[in-house]
């Protein structure tokens, strides 16, 4: 034990794995600065 | 008496500020609306023609959406062709099952761990098993998840089953 792999008549599995490295680009710095980040800033030092 | 000043010719509306629109864009993206994403990106890139964070949203959102047509003429439309544009023109290629020309486009992207991936899918479908097991092998020590899946399957194409439980174990 374990046995022996023995090839069978089925196409094996494939992932397509490079399709999960295909991210969207960080677009951040081209958005409105977002003002509850600065809220949560303040409210850092304040709260 | 003074004539009527004459009324201002009537202006289409100012387009909203781009900074708006990646705002809207980012919160499709977010929830996954990628046929949404790709209407704002094309409003971005009416307003600013070749904005490349657009082109590359535009591009990655048709990829989602399964558009891949579609997405490969938006490369095409491209003047400049970024160096990761060669990846996904690479990757659209490979879903039409354009596989040499996918080929051709990935060598003109730097080789690493993506192109290596894409490389040896497309390698599996060409038949050439034992070229993509090489690239397994150097994938290896990358720890990228669920690789051991296509490897097996690579082994069991070439004809070396016997080889699995090895390659396994080394995993």
């Amino acid at each position: 034990f374990p046995p022996a792999f023995q090839a069978i008549a089925r196409n094996p599995i494939v992932l397509d794995l490079a399709y999960n490295t295909i991210e969207f680009p960080d677009i951040e710095h081209r958005m409105k600065k977002d003002k509850r980040a600065k809220g949560g800033f303040i409210s850092r030092i304040f709260g | 008496m003074a004539p009527k000043p004459k009324p201002a010719p009537s202006q289409p509306p100012a387009p909203p500020p781009l900074e708006d629109l990646f705002t809207t864009l980012n919160k499709h993206i977010q929830a996954s609306a990628f046929t949404n994403a790709v209407k704002l990106t094309d409003q971005i890139l009416a307003i600013a023609p070749g904005d490349e964070d657009a082109l590359r949203c535009k591009v990655v959102a048709l990829i989602k959406d399964d558009r891949f047509d579609d997405a490969f003429s938006a490369i095409q439309s491209s003047k400049t062709l970024p160096e990761d544009f060669h990846f996904l023109k690479a990757y659209c290629l490979y879903k039409q099952n354009k596989l040499d020309e996918a080929l051709q486009s990935l060598q003109k992207h730097e080789r690493d761990d993506e192109t290596m991936l894409l490389e040896s899918q497309i390698l599996y479908r060409l038949g050439k098993m034992d070229d993509c097991l090489d690239i397994y092998q150097k994938l290896q020590k990358s720890k990228i998840d669920l690789l051991e899946i296509n490897s097996v399957a690579a082994l069991v194409m070439a004809g070396r089953s016997s080889e699995v439980q090895g390659w396994l174990d080394s995993f």
